[in-house]
């Protein structure tokens, strides 16, 4: 399955995406979802799904059946806007709370044997050259995190250029 | 000098973040004047604002989520960023205090480029940050005195910041992990996961279920 989550209007998402591909799933803000509390309900309540029960609360499992996820973000001082970094936190199902060194590092182990494909789009009229070298940190080190592989990392001035960028891809028809 | 302890954590009490803060507060000059603030939730109050406008330093700390800056609290910036563009004049400096799960203080590094780079688009002073490994560990440890064990490199890190911030000024970021074993820390956070999990009804099985 492939996912696009992206924080754009609905009527920006329309014009856009006018039709999609099979075997897509889009997953937009529809302004209820609430944020992660730290609460680990997701490892020791209800192991691999979010115990805040909003239309956000399985989006581990979502992750599971995934082969690419596509972002499109625009961005926060280097980041993620607020609605992307929620799926972002809210994905935390998605890996176990069992530690396992990757990268050098301390990282959570896997929860599924799925792999994905990570592309990040960061949109935004004025993204500093500073801005764009931390998103490009952040991108690479929520793949360690995720143990994915990251295809792409693009910024664009204009939302609009992002059309063409998935049009090639074969995203959209 | 006015400081302003801003907790960033959504947890509402007993959260490292708070902890951290806590054994931050003593180590300021007690003459400075301190103002309090848990940013839960996604929105400011514009009483709030007004007040943190008013301060000459700002002190966050806050969770690592995923590499990055917790949800709620990249709208709080945003706000903040909103609202300190139309005031003229300022001379805020700010500190973050990050801390993470993981073992290695220097995984907060990015978290802190990310404050660093809200301080440019809000046009305040950068200050100097902390980056925390072994976070959650840190509250089950209050009972150890300050400066010993698992706690040493912390409470010097945190002496260091505590001086910065009394004279507001910039120096650079600081890491820190645990005065602990990884391995150690590895099998007694899963422990305690397990311990956890137990408290739920939970086989340790269940921890590893899909969906």
């Amino acid at each position: 399955m492939k996912l696009l989550i992206h924080d754009l209007d609905e009527e920006k998402c329309k014009e856009l995406f006018p039709s999609t591909i099979d075997n897509m799933t889009i997953l937009s803000d529809n302004g209820s979802m609430h944020h992660c509390i730290g609460c680990f309900g997701c490892w020791i309540k209800t192991p691999g799904a979010c115990v805040i029960r909003d239309s956000y609360g399985d989006l581990g499992e979502c992750l599971s059946k995934c082969d690419e996820v596509m972002i499109i973000s625009k961005c926060f001082y280097g980041g993620y806007s607020p609605f992307i970094k929620n799926v972002v936190d809210r994905c935390n199902p998605y890996m176990h709370p069992y530690f396992e060194i990757r990268n050098r590092e301390m990282h959570h182990r896997r929860r599924y044997n799925n792999h994905f494909d990570l592309k990040v789009w960061f949109y935004g009229e004025n993204i500093t050259e500073q801005e764009k070298q931390t998103a490009e940190k952040l991108i690479q080190a929520n793949a360690i995190n995720k143990d994915c592989s990251v295809s792409k990392v693009t910024f664009l001035q204009d939302i609009a250029e992002i059309k063409g960028y998935l049009m090639d891809g074969g995203v959209f028809k | 000098m006015k400081i302003a302890f801003i907790n960033g954590s959504p947890k509402v009490k007993n959260s490292t973040s708070e902890y951290i803060l806590k054994t931050l507060k003593p180590l300021l000059p007690k003459e400075y004047e301190l103002i309090e603030y848990h940013f839960r939730t996604s929105h400011l109050s514009n009483h709030d604002m007004e007040q943190m406008a008013e301060c000459n330093v700002l002190v966050f700390a806050f969770p690592l989520y995923v590499d990055g800056i917790p949800s709620h609290l990249i709208h709080c910036l945003y706000e903040l960023e909103m609202f300190f563009n139309t005031k003229s004049e300022k001379k805020i400096v700010v500190y973050s205090l990050v801390n993470c799960g993981f073992y290695e203080g220097h995984q907060n590094v990015i978290a802190l480029e990310i404050m660093k780079n809200w301080c440019v688009k809000a046009k305040l002073n950068w200050g100097q940050g902390l980056g925390i490994g072994g976070g959650g560990m840190l509250p089950m440890l209050a009972g150890v005195p300050e400066g010993q064990g698992p706690k040493k490199n912390l409470s010097m890190a945190l002496k260091t910041i505590a001086g910065s911030i009394s004279a507001a000024a910039t120096a650079d970021n600081i890491f820190v992990s645990p005065n602990f074993p990884r391995f150690a820390y590895k099998l007694g956070a899963e422990m305690g996961w397990r311990q956890q999990g137990k408290a739920n009804g939970l086989k340790p099985k269940d921890l590893f279920m899909q969906r």
